[in-house]
């Protein structure tokens, strides 16, 4: 088997607050080849973002990292900050949530691209200055040579997104992180900002990571998906296996997030299928499965011990000890 | 390849302990410098308010003003005068202590007044807004004008001095800052989606101002107003100083630098002495109000 | 777009027409800029017991719709009917009694409550407010609302706002509106900052309270999807205007607009054999301040033509309650030379 552009093994993220500990991420373990896109799906609270942002380096001092990490076969755990810059932005990529907080508001748009190619590449500022405006345009900003006078404020949501996917790839990272990148943005612009990003992919050569806590993108555009709970990975498969036609969903949280989204084909006043309570206090988790205080189907070993998760079908992995029954993914 | 967790197997995933302690330790040193930072100065000025308030009332002290010039410049720690005794015999203990009295009757009569009238002339500026807003902020404006300084001059000069025209003196100041400060944070809160819950819920204003406002803006106005109490101090020390705030021979900082200052070189203690103890009381105050503002989180 | 059918004699609760709102854009120093001209002649009515959803993206004018008819801040000009009584016209006293009945849900579940006072409290205030009974009769109430909203009396009544979660606090902003037994409850994005478990938790919730009190709503969200469940109509804003409204059903298998097209496809469906969700608009949402003329979607729509920008599509029924502000809706060929006439043939499936 070939080495996978990412692999993350047993990664463990844990925060002290207030004397106790809070287990963020707790032992996940994921693949992304070249050329291929992944989407981690959770809720808040399940550890999507914080075991991303472990992975660019880019938690507090206060956490505490374990497992491995390698990245084209280098490992990114325990480096210090120095070192890990070196890959930041050339090799690998963020895009943020919220262009309008990660966007200097005072500084020009362009200037902002050419800080990031110059940080990695020693090239003149007229050099940096032609190569901003050609990931302006690579990024389908119209009038790109404009645009990069431009201030943040004088654009919308959906072009300062694209705005800071051109900071992203101004090195042509390998590997390109979207947090919640669409969250923020209209469904139409999200749609834009996708269709984008996956272009992208295709012409660079890029993998992609996509974090989110709608399954519908994930049907839509993913290759493989990870769905999170509670800082455990609860269910991994390719989207097709998933959503696809004769797809099931298998873990008991999963199928209740399906349940739980609006769906447009669905009658309108239907009751939806509710999961009750909330997710576990980090600082105290439940023994057991972590989700079987609100799972209507929990039954006594549930609680007594934890799924762990295991490939019960070709490429199609679960943790749960009664999973889903041959059920169709709606 | 770091792997610091020891090697689990899926089937047993007990969460190995944090590897270092060293983030508990930090933790609780920073739990502890916040509390010092909270009880060490609300401690001293728990001590200043006793001594100055309390003891008098228990233990007999010599007159703050009136001195046996046989008994002068007597150095600290003399029989029957603690700190000793100025240039003219009259006790130093005593007059820092009713001395005290004084500045501290003065601040805080100042900033209540402040906070009454400046806190709610601002609130209801913030609140209501439009030409109500304009007319407020006007005199406020006006009054932040005049320096607080020349302004008591003047009025001590007209009407003479006395503590109740050193307090009409910097109220003219107290008003319009708290005025600013209750405005500034009525305006932050006034466009959240509670106060318009609230306006739609039928609440009428006078009841907003006095139920949802002024909870929330009070610890903001607080903070201020330790800060307040120690300008305050400070304004009225100089105006003893200069001869413009509690007459002679009546005790009080500023006079006994003042006094003090002509024999600066000889005995300076007679400066130092009433300095060291305004530093501190400012010190303290300024110490204790950013204290309450990290806990209370206000901005 | 009123929809007063003649099959029904019934008043409707709520009647909306013509609403026009505005905002003064201030520069940074405080000089005029434009004029946002956010809502721009809106009408619609909403009968008693129904659910109107407005769908709308980010400028469509849809919060400030809402805010219009509360009369918060009062709308530039047009008419809010609601139980009989022109709200645009009353003042007061008289205004707060006309609005008892109408309440609102707002977006932020902590914005919308005082941090410093107990949910106990935060409940009983529009029943002070209102003078609805004696201390103990309102307390009895508060406790009633609490367990209406799903939430033990005994263990919530006295938290304070930090010490519940998104969820709980909406549901207490819930039992808050509808203290009073309102007849109309305007949520404006009332579930879209709750996760998905939770979101589908209170929406259960407003369908109880729709069940159980005999609610109207609107509702309000940037999620088709939602709003289609939620309603019984559905309307479609974009820049101030609606495009189109009908029944939810009907907007949803056979949308007339171009937009209500581009929203449909641009939602990435978890169905399988749904494709992958496409966009079909071109460009950037335009300025508020310096709308488009005539038809304001022109500028990103595919269908666009010279009369776009000429004319202002009026709203028109092609389908029975079914009503579209298009000159080139989806059930006629792309450049035609006039628009056939409506008709109740069987449209074609996508335009």
């Amino acid at each position: 088997m070939s080495e996978a552009l990412l692999q993350v093994e047993d990664l463990r993220v844990a925060f002290a607050a207030g004397g106790r500990e809070i287990r963020a991420v707790d032992g996940v373990s994921y693949r992304v080849e070249a050329r291929q896109t992944l989407a981690i799906i959770g809720e808040s609270g399940s550890g999507k973002t914080v075991g991303c942002r472990a992975i660019m380096g880019l938690l507090p001092a206060t956490a505490t990292i374990g497992g491995s990490a390698r990245l084209n076969g280098s490992e990114l755990i325990g480096l210090s900050d120095a070192q890990l810059r070196k890959y930041r932005g050339s090799v690998m990529a963020m895009v943020f949530q919220d262009p309008a907080r990660s966007l200097n508001p005072t500084m020009r748009v362009g200037s902002q691209i050419t800080e990031a190619i110059r940080t990695h590449r020693k090239i003149s500022r007229s050099e940096a200055h032609t190569e901003a405006v050609e990931l302006l345009r690579l990024v389908r900003i119209p009038a790109p040579e404009r645009r990069y006078h431009e201030y943040p404020h004088q654009l919308s949501g959906g072009m300062r997104q694209r705005v800071m996917i051109a900071i992203a790839l101004a090195c042509r990272p390998k590997l390109l992180i979207a947090d919640e990148a669409t969250t923020a943005l209209d469904v139409t612009t999200q749609a834009q900002i996708m269709e984008l990003m996956l272009e992208l992919q295709a012409e660079l050569g890029m993998s992609l990571v996509f974090i989110s806590h709608d399954l519908g993108l994930a049907a839509s555009y993913a290759d493989q998906v990870v769905v999170m709970y509670a800082g455990k990975i609860v269910e991994q498969a390719p989207a097709k296996k998933l959503f696809g036609a004769g797809g099931t969903v298998r873990m008991r949280y999963t199928r209740a997030l399906l349940d739980a989204i609006p769906h447009i084909e669905r009658e309108a006043h239907t009751e939806l299928p509710v999961v009750a309570g909330r997710p576990p206090d980090p600082t105290a988790m439940p023994p057991g499965c972590s989700f079987a205080p609100r799972c209507v189907h929990a039954q006594d070993d549930c609680t007594a011990k934890a799924p762990a998760l295991a490939e019960h079908s070709p490429g199609h992995s679960w943790a749960c000890w009664h999973p889903c029954e041959n059920g169709v993914a709606r | 390849m770091a792997a610091p967790f020891p090697e689990t197997t899926l089937a047993s995933p007990v969460p190995p302990p944090l590897p270092s302690l060293l983030n508990g330790r930090r933790l609780r040193a920073q739990r502890l410098g916040r509390a010092l930072r909270l009880w060490v100065p609300a401690g001293v000025l728990i001590l200043l308010l006793a001594v100055c308030f309390l003891l008098p009332l228990v233990v007999t002290l010599p007159s703050p003003t009136n001195g046996n010039i046989i008994v002068n410049n007597e150095p600290p720690f003399s029989p029957g005068h603690w700190l000793g005794t100025n240039v003219q015999g009259v006790d130093i203990f005593s007059q820092l202590v009713y001395g005290g009295q004084v500045a501290i009757e003065i601040s805080l009569s100042v900033t209540i007044l402040g906070m009454a009238i400046g806190g709610t002339l601002g609130i209801v500026a913030a609140y209501f807004g439009g030409w109500v807003d304009a007319v407020i902020s006007r005199l406020l404006d006006i009054l932040l004008a005049f320096p607080v300084l020349v302004l008591a001059l003047v009025i001590a000069e007209g009407l003479g001095p006395s503590e109740r025209n050193v307090i009409a003196a910097l109220s003219a100041f107290s008003i319009p800052a708290f005025g600013r400060v209750a405005r500034g944070a009525t305006l932050t809160i006034r466009g959240l989606p509670y106060m318009t819950a609230a306006r739609l819920s039928g609440t009428r204003a006078w009841r907003i101002i006095a139920r949802h406002i002024l909870p929330n803006i009070m610890p903001g106005i607080v903070t201020f107003s330790l800060l307040g109490i120690g300008v305050t101090i400070i304004l009225e020390g100089a105006l003893d100083f200069l001869g413009y705030g509690i007459p002679a021979p009546e005790a009080s900082w500023g006079s006994m630098i003042a006094s003090g200052q002509q024999v600066l070189t000889a005995q300076p203690e007679y400066v130092l002495i009433p300095s060291i103890v305004l530093l501190i009381t400012v010190v303290a105050l300024n110490t204790l109000g950013d204290a309450l503002r990290e806990r209370w989180g206000v901005q | 777009m009123s929809t007063e059918t003649t099959a029904e004699e019934r008043q409707p609760l709520l009647s909306v027409r013509d609403l026009v709102q505005e905002f003064v854009v201030r520069e940074g120093g405080g000089a005029r800029g434009g004029v946002v001209q956010a809502v721009s002649g809106v009408s619609f009515d909403i009968m008693p017991g129904e659910t109107l959803g407005i769908v709308g993206e980010t400028g469509s004018g849809k919060s400030t719709l809402a805010r219009a008819i509360l009369q918060s801040p009062r709308p530039k000009s047009g008419t809010v009917s609601f139980r009989g009584s022109e709200l645009t016209r009353l003042r007061g006293r008289r205004l707060l009694a006309a609005r008892q009945h109408m309440q609102f849900v707002f977006q932020d579940p902590f914005g919308s409550l005082d941090p410093k006072w107990k949910a106990r409290s935060i409940i009983e205030e529009p029943l002070i407010a209102y003078s609805a009974g004696d201390r103990q009769a309102r307390r009895k109430r508060v406790d009633e609302l609490l367990d209406l909203v799903g939430l033990d009396p005994a263990r919530y009544a006295k938290r304070h706002p930090r010490e519940l979660s998104g969820g709980q606090a909406q549901r207490i902003a819930i039992a808050r509106a509808v203290a009073l037994n309102p007849d109309l409850l305007i949520c404006d994005e009332a579930v879209s900052s709750l996760d998905v478990l939770i979101q589908a938790q209170v929406l259960n919730l407003f369908e109880k309270l729709r069940r159980e009190l005999g609610l109207s709503y609107l509702f309000i969200a940037h999620d088709l999807a939602l709003v289609k469940q939620v309603s019984d109509r559905v309307g479609v804003m974009y820049l101030g205007r609606f495009c189109e409204v009908g029944p939810g059903e009907s907007v949803y298998k056979q949308p007339l607009h171009p937009y209500t097209r581009a929203l449909l496809d641009s939602i990435p469906s978890t169905e399988p054999g749904a494709g992958r969700a496409t966009t079909t608009l071109r460009g950037e949402p335009p300025s508020p301040v310096n709308p488009p003329s005539g038809c304001r979607f022109r500028t990103r729509c595919p269908r666009a033509a010279d009369r776009c920008a000429d004319e202002v599509p009026e709203p028109r029924e092609l389908f029975p309650g079914h009503l579209v502000a298009c000159h080139f809706p989806l059930t006629v060929a792309a450049e035609p030379a006039k628009v056939s006439a409506p008709t109740q043939t069987t449209a074609r499936a996508q335009g």
